[in-house]
């Protein structure tokens, strides 16, 4: 087998079917959750809880990533705030927004959109690569991050930085042949699409329920979150 | 085993979808511990929200998902035992007092407080609570009260208080608008805080009363996470209010107890929602706010600096935060300081959750109390003043622990020594 044929085969049939595993995957994990049930509050609202929530969304997606010193934690563990930040934005910059990940889309969806220019994205994907490397060694020295953390939590990391870092070999034709990092990348990207649903890189789905009911808990409680 | 085993089957149970997404929603980050009093006060790794609320994960993970049935049949994951549920109940009860304050850090806004409190249902479910606090619970399920405040003593108490400070205190009044609840706290170790609510109730002329029905507004077995007991403890109060036919319930300045009825009881016991149940800070807010009674501007201005504490279940968990705020700003402008953080990023006492009630758990509640000693420090406050009677125990307690010379009082105190008669 040449690269070129393994290569054909990562993003082709392999990548439909991860794809399609992924859908399907995360589908059934939302429907597992959902289907555990739903009690009804009946305690009246001293707030309001869709305020709450509108609040709780604009300060995780605003605040958090962004602003995170104006929350009195961060001087107690800044590596956390600075490493999740610049992965997060690398991560959702590179493939919204990189022109080659938006071709892709397109294809997929049938439309595309405007993107930045590649020094742009190239500068926030090392920031999500250097970002990445700052959660692994915080993972290590942190001692409440030893605890909590096991084969699971490694694995995770791993399956997520390789295709970051192919990505990042493959944009400047480091080190090896370019069909040999697009293939390494596409096959990682399979690989990590394949196991989000099974593992906690899934999270991003149910960051929309948790930020929601943290913003109803607050909301009705008339307190601002 | 058996206990054990009813413990999970808890655990499980409580894992709704509203549980489950949150659970599923950690990203380990391990944030929250940066929240907790008592893992700053310590360092202790095990102190981290997140761990605290792990035997909760793995039971939903191996009853639920493919991934964790998958794990603990390889043995990836260990089966929850006897020992790890010992280890646990330690976990949450010495060393959490539910204030929920690593909700408002968690990156993801994980209610991690309602999930500790999940916990604490299953840990009672395998009756693994420590000995002290379930001998509380049996208390006041046999004698209506954890601090032996029988029959009896509610009424010679009541009424020596009502003698001593000469207010009027109106007893089982059938119509009367509001059913006043205090905590035995109050009525044992601060009888002042009764004076202090009958002045202030009195001189706004509210027609009011207390239930000798429902006459204990604590609630240990919320603090024990048992439903059951947390049920019998709130219809015991609900029944006291549906036979005098009050309009609404004022519980006095106790954090839990207001966290149970004001916001689970209707999930428990509908006929909760036939009554409006406040805090007696909101009820404050209200009397001062139309003038109801009239407060001296500046009292306590010339009697050194003076600082609020916020109570984790009043202020961030309750909602009252500017109440106290604003008769504080009349009553010393000058004299009155912030603490940081405050307000709902305040720091908890260390006291609550049932904490102060379990004498093994004495060195982690101090070592959390340092935490208060330099914020107040900070500012430089000789006068502690809150709305929470088990945070003032909290307080009185461990001032003379540490041998300082702060004054600790209460807001409903201030507001009746400084009114306008």
């Amino acid at each position: 087998m040449t690269w070129q044929s393994a290569l054909e085969f990562a993003r082709g049939p392999l990548f439909y079917g991860a794809l399609l595993f992924f859908i399907a995957g995360m589908l059934y994990r939302l429907v597992t959750v959902v289907a555990l049930g739903w009690s009804k509050d009946r305690v009246p609202d001293k707030g309001s809880k869709a305020g709450g929530v509108v609040r709780s969304f604009l300060k995780g997606i605003l605040i958090w990533p962004f602003i995170p010193w104006v929350k009195n934690t961060f001087s107690r563990n800044p590596l956390i705030y600075i490493g999740g930040g610049l992965f997060h934005l690398g991560l959702f910059v590179t493939i919204l927004l990189g022109t080659p990940h938006m071709l892709v889309w397109k294809s997929l969806l049938g439309f595309g959109w405007p993107t930045l220019p590649l020094p742009v994205v190239d500068w926030l994907a090392v920031g999500g690569i250097i970002g990445m490397l700052i959660l692994l060694v915080h993972r290590r020295i942190n001692p409440v991050l030893r605890l909590i953390s096991g084969p699971a939590e490694y694995l995770a990391w791993l399956v997520v930085f390789v295709p970051m870092v192919t990505g990042y070999m493959m944009t400047h034709h480091l080190f090896f042949r370019y069909e040999v990092l697009y293939t390494f990348h596409m096959f990682s990207v399979d690989f990590l699409l394949i196991w989000i649903p099974l593992s906690r890189i899934s999270h991003f789905m149910f960051y929309f329920f948790s930020r929601a009911i943290h913003g109803q808990q607050f909301g009705k409680r008339g307190v601002r979150v | 085993m058996v206990a054990t085993e009813q413990g999970l089957q808890t655990l499980v149970h409580e894992t709704g979808g509203w549980v489950a997404s949150q659970l599923e929603a950690c990203t380990r980050c391990g944030m929250c511990a940066e929240a907790c009093h008592f893992y700053q006060a310590t360092g202790n790794p095990e102190y981290a929200p997140v761990w605290k609320v792990e035997v909760l994960r793995r039971a939903y993970e191996q009853r639920f998902t493919p991934v964790g049935r998958f794990k603990s049949l390889i043995g990836l994951e260990k089966k929850i035992t006897d020992q790890d549920l010992e280890h646990w109940s330690k976990l949450n009860y010495y060393a959490c007092t539910v204030c929920n304050k690593c909700a408002l850090v968690c990156p993801m806004g994980i209610d991690l407080g309602s999930l500790l409190h999940g916990v604490r249902a299953g840990l009672s479910a395998a009756g693994v609570v420590p000995d002290e606090l379930m001998a509380a619970v049996n208390k006041q399920v046999e004698e209506g009260s954890p601090l032996g405040m029988t029959d009896e003593v509610w009424d010679s108490r009541l009424e020596w208080v009502a003698d001593e400070w000469e207010e009027d205190i109106p007893r089982d009044v059938k119509g009367a608008d509001t059913l006043v609840v205090f905590s035995s706290i109050e009525v044992m170790k601060f009888p002042t805080n009764i004076a202090a609510i009958a002045k202030i109730l009195n001189a706004a002329g509210e027609k009011w009363t207390v239930s000798s029905k429902a006459r204990e507004v604590v609630n240990f077995g919320f603090y024990e996470g048992s439903e059951e007991h947390t049920k019998l403890f709130l219809s015991r109060i609900l029944e006291g209010a549906r036979d005098l036919g009050v309009k609404r319930i004022v519980v006095t300045e106790c954090g839990h107890a207001y966290d149970a009825l004001r916001w689970h009881a209707a999930n428990w016991l509908p006929e909760a929602n036939d009554f409006e149940i406040i805090h007696i800070t909101g009820v404050l807010g209200e009397l001062v706010s139309s003038g109801r009674i009239q407060l001296k501007p500046g009292f306590f201005d010339d009697k050194g600096t003076l600082t609020f504490h916020d109570a984790c279940k009043i202020q961030r968990k309750g909602g009252h935060i500017q109440e106290p705020r604003d008769i504080l700003n009349i009553l010393a402008p000058n004299a009155f300081k912030e603490m940081t953080p405050n307000r709902e990023e305040a720091i908890c006492c260390g006291g609550g959750g049932g904490v102060i009630a379990i004498k093994d758990a004495d060195p982690i509640r101090y070592a959390a109390f340092e935490l208060k000693i330099d914020q107040v420090n900070k500012v430089g406050a000789k006068t502690v003043t809150m709305t929470c009677s088990n945070c003032r125990l909290q307080f009185t307690n461990s001032v003379e622990h540490f041998g300082l010379d702060w004054k600790i009082t209460s807001l409903v105190q201030m507001v009746a020594d400084a009114m306008i008669d």
